[in-house]
């Protein structure tokens, strides 16, 4: 625990980059490495200020690019102990090989992705193109929909990440601008309480360990290379289990209960949107509002997005006669990545819920509760006929003319 | 360890490809302890050869050596062994057979000459030539 | 003039040297005759300090470090290409964080931090990294291997190659003399940063280079080092030669050997007895080969002019201290 402590309310009003950067503070990071990119900055300048006001006993790097901020997580990291960093969108795209290079030589590292469209052309706003970029890298992802779920998620972050059965680098998500500068009440933990449910860090193969000389980011060929890789495979995999136990811990010591797959008004639902960030508390409002029109719809959210949680979607989409997944994220040619999975995860299921795929709220363009009210209501209609209202891919709020993809076949 | 390496499957492999190169933990300063003192383990390069990428090895005259160490600080792949100040010999499980030992000896005539593979040391230093003189 | 406290060991000749315990082992995959192995042996030999290296993708990192075999007796970090020194900033910063924090007893001696990397790393690809660790003044010292090229895959140019040699991405032909571009002048650079410390050594003048290293372990603060390595495979010349063509390199002042303490005061370490022509030089390596051809000879006069006039420019900077 740093030696200065923060007293702190026992409810305060942090925006989400605040709640990343009081999670930082009380898990007594030993090194930050960080390059300033919007909407992530604050979470870099609180924790900054908070050094600068003797509050963090660790140290601070600020380096001269994203890439080489990742960098400096993995060196310290493997050299053995507590990293963490902050980035966004170009910033994110910049490091990426990076992210690849953590999670193969499996170094506890905790990035705070503020997510922010990826250029051209440039955008600041949020969406969750960043975020899918890191889909293929081998990190656990998990997503915040508000400051309090940022700050307790990135907390939990690294006890996740250095448990002895993981040694996996973790990505705490937040939308950018819609949680990172939206100022929430949060209750946080105190400094002593939060810093005991981390832990402390626990050194495997560290650098500094001089009793233990190790090689650490070898050459693997055709022969190695393979293996290495189900290894590390097989490790993201079954982390959904001290995932689980995680939050099973911090239930107990915060009363607030998370899961794999969350979802609101799933038991009496016949139609769904599954989705990512805020718009799952935007659904919310719909949700409740649509009651008095008789349509009964609920919203389903991975909180973990990777290792993705495709039997527990599987088993929270059952039962429902249409489901649109939410992507907001400018597709790249194809259906967006919910649709991709979402649809996995059920084709090995009896269900065959009429599935569609929305791409929408691109450079952070904003998803209404209205919107979302008649996203449901074409959602029954499609229930009732038994059919999808048009094609499979749908632009929703976009100016122009209908811009949709992908005939259904045979039904 | 007890299973070579080439053996395991990916569920027995030191996560994140890390390598050791000592057996177990050592509690004194590498530095401070020569080669054949450490327990090196089997992923330490040392444990391997490459002694036949040789088509040619230099056979060392410990009669001519003036232990000078020209050849054990130029030598590219930590073959030349000296202890005490003194020249041992060629290390031919790591020797490559590039020649610069050869090159670097300043005694007249070398100490250490090239030749084939499969001459013995005996026949090599029996083949030895004699000291050269000025302008030849 | 900055005071050093000298820790290191005496290395009074080479008898005493080679009482060194290596750390630094054989069968890697690298070239006979490569020069990058006599270095890092020098690098490493020089203190009994415990050692945290790091290396950038090139021709001492794959050959050193494919699985499962490591040819290093310290603990050892590659990332990517850029970053070995963005790499060994994190692995000292973190070093300093647990002993700020007392979880590393300040009792454990200091290790040493070196970061190696070709010119390819160094100058081209990784450059900014190096510079933002510079600027940031970590405690670490910096080995360029440099034989102006990308060895590792081949043998194509960087900004590091000069004038007049032939790579495989700007190969002599019936049209070109190969690389039309000055070598980069990276320890000028380095020195601009303000850095305590920066050298130009050659493995074979041991005795030069190894003080210098040593002076950088000692030196408190980001140390450059640009280390020539001459390349058997892609200078193309007998692998038994290597010694021989660095002694060329260093004799003929192509590869002055200096220091500059500050950014500011240059010292020539080395000053040969005879200087040889930059003709020689080029002419033992099958790299400058078509130099020697009639109409391309004007460039071997070029190069002598430009190597005077940059021996008399150190020289110049030495006299004035600044």
């Amino acid at each position: 625990m740093n030696k200065r402590v923060m007293e702190l309310k026992s409810v305060e009003v942090w925006d989400g980059n605040m709640a990343n950067s009081q999670a930082f503070r009380q898990a007594d990071v030993d090194v930050v490495a960080a390059y300033p990119i919007t909407p992530s900055t604050a979470t870099v300048e609180n924790y900054a200020m908070f050094h600068a006001n003797g509050y963090i006993d660790g140290e601070v790097m600020m380096t001269e690019s994203e890439h080489a901020a990742m960098s400096a997580c993995v060196g310290a990291g493997a050299a053995g102990g507590r990293v963490a960093t902050a980035t966004s969108s170009q910033g994110l795209a910049l490091m990426i090989e990076v992210l690849y290079q953590a999670s193969g030589m499996r170094i506890p590292v905790v990035l705070c992705l503020v997510n922010r469209a990826l250029a051209a052309p440039l955008n600041v706003n949020g969406d969750h193109s960043d975020l899918y970029l890191t889909r293929d890298s081998g990190w656990i992802s998990i997503d915040a929909f508000n400051p309090q779920q940022a700050y307790d998620m990135t907390l939990m972050s690294f006890k996740i990440s250095e448990h002895p059965d993981v040694r996996l680098p973790v990505i705490s998500n937040q939308d950018g601008f819609m949680t990172s500068h939206t100022a929430q009440n949060v209750t946080p933990l105190k400094d002593d309480v939060a810093c005991k449910f981390v832990g402390d860090y626990l050194q495997v193969n560290a650098l500094l360990n001089f009793d233990k000389p190790v090689t650490h980011g070898v050459q693997t060929e055709q022969d190695w290379h393979f293996e290495h890789k189900a290894k590390q495979h097989a490790a993201l995999m079954g982390s959904k289990k001290v995932i689980l136990e995680t939050f099973a811990q911090f239930k107990e010591l915060t009363g607030r209960e998370y899961k794999l797959v969350e979802s609101y008004n799933l038991e009496n639902a016949d139609v769904a949107i599954v989705c990512l960030g805020t718009t799952f508390e935007t659904a919310m409002l719909a949700i409740d509002q649509l009651k008095a029109e008789g349509i009964n719809a609920a919203v389903v959210a991975p909180r973990v997005f990777r290792p993705f949680p495709l039997e527990e979607v599987a088993e929270a989409l059952q039962g429902l006669k249409a489901v649109a997944c939410m992507d907001r994220s400018a597709p790249g040619g194809t259906v967006g990545a919910l649709f991709n999975e979402v649809s996995g995860a059920l084709i090995n299921t009896s269900a065959r819920p009429l599935m569609s795929n929305l791409i929408y709220g691109l450079g952070g363009r904003d998803m209404t509760v209205a919107i979302l009210k008649d996203i449901f209501r074409t959602l029954d209609k499609e229930a009732r006929d038994g059919k999808l209202s048009g094609k499979i891919q749908r632009f929703v709020g976009v100016r122009g003319p209908e811009l949709s993809f992908y005939e259904t076949q045979g039904m | 360890m007890n299973k070579p390496i080439s053996e395991m499957g990916w569920d027995e492999l030191v996560p994140g490809a890390a390598l050791f190169t000592f057996n177990g933990n050592i509690n004194y300063n590498i530095a401070d302890i020569q080669p054949e003192d450490r327990m090196y383990s089997e992923t330490s390069s040392k444990s391997m050869s490459v002694g036949d990428w040789r088509v040619l090895k230099p056979v060392w005259n410990s009669e001519t050596c003036i232990d000078c160490q020209n050849c054990w600080i130029f030598c590219p792949d930590t073959s030349i062994i000296a202890r005490n100040k003194e020249m041992k010999g060629v290390d031919y499980e790591h020797c490559k057979g590039c020649g610069l030992c050869v090159s670097v000896c300043p005694t007249n005539p070398k100490s250490l000459l090239m030749f084939n593979e499969y001459e013995t040391t005996e026949d090599a230093l029996a083949k030895w030539p004699e000291k050269k003189k000025k302008g030849e | 003039m900055s005071t050093l406290v000298n820790t290191q060991k005496e290395i009074k000749n080479l008898k005493t040297f080679s009482t060194a315990a290596e750390r630094f082992e054989g069968s890697h995959l690298l070239c006979p005759g490569c020069a990058h192995s006599i270095i890092v042996r020098e690098v490493l030999n020089a203190t009994n300090d415990n050692l945290v290296v790091s290396a950038s993708t090139g021709c001492l990192e794959v050959c050193t470090a494919i699985y499962p075999h490591t040819s290093w007796d310290c603990s050892w970090i590659h990332i990517g290409f850029e970053n070995s020194s963005t790499a060994m900033a994190g692995v000292e910063t973190m070093n300093k964080a647990l002993r700020n924090k007392g979880r590393i007893s300040a009792d454990t001696p200091q290790p040493k931090f070196v970061t190696f990397g070709g010119d390819g790393s160094t100058y081209d690809i990784g450059f900014q990294w190096i510079s933002g660790c510079f600027e940031r003044g970590h405690d670490f010292m910096y080995v360029c291997l440099d034989n102006e090229v990308y060895a590792n895959t081949g043998g194509q140019r960087s900004s590091s190659t000069p004038i007049g040699s032939s790579t495989t991405t700007a190969p002599a032909g019936s049209h070109s003399y190969g690389e039309k571009r000055q070598k980069k002048d990276i320890v000028s650079i380095m020195a601009a940063h303000g850095a305590p410390y920066v050298a130009q050594v050659a493995p074979n003048k041991w005795k030069d280079m190894v003080k210098k290293i040593q002076r950088g372990f000692d030196t408190h603060g980001p140390v450059f080092i640009n280390a020539m390595s001459a390349c058997t495979t892609e200078w193309k010349f007998a692998p038994n030669q290597t010694i021989e063509v660095s002694d060329l390199a260093v004799d003929s002042l192509v590869f002055p050997l200096y220091e500059i303490i500050d950014g500011r005061e240059l010292n020539i370490t080395y000053r040969p007895k005879n200087v040889i022509p930059v003709r020689d030089y080029l002419g033992a390596q099958p790299r400058f080969k078509h130099l020697f051809k009639p109409e391309y000879e004007y460039l071997i006069e070029e190069w002598q002019k430009r190597i005077d006039e940059r021996w008399v420019f150190l020289q110049k900077r030495e006299e004035i201290r600044m």
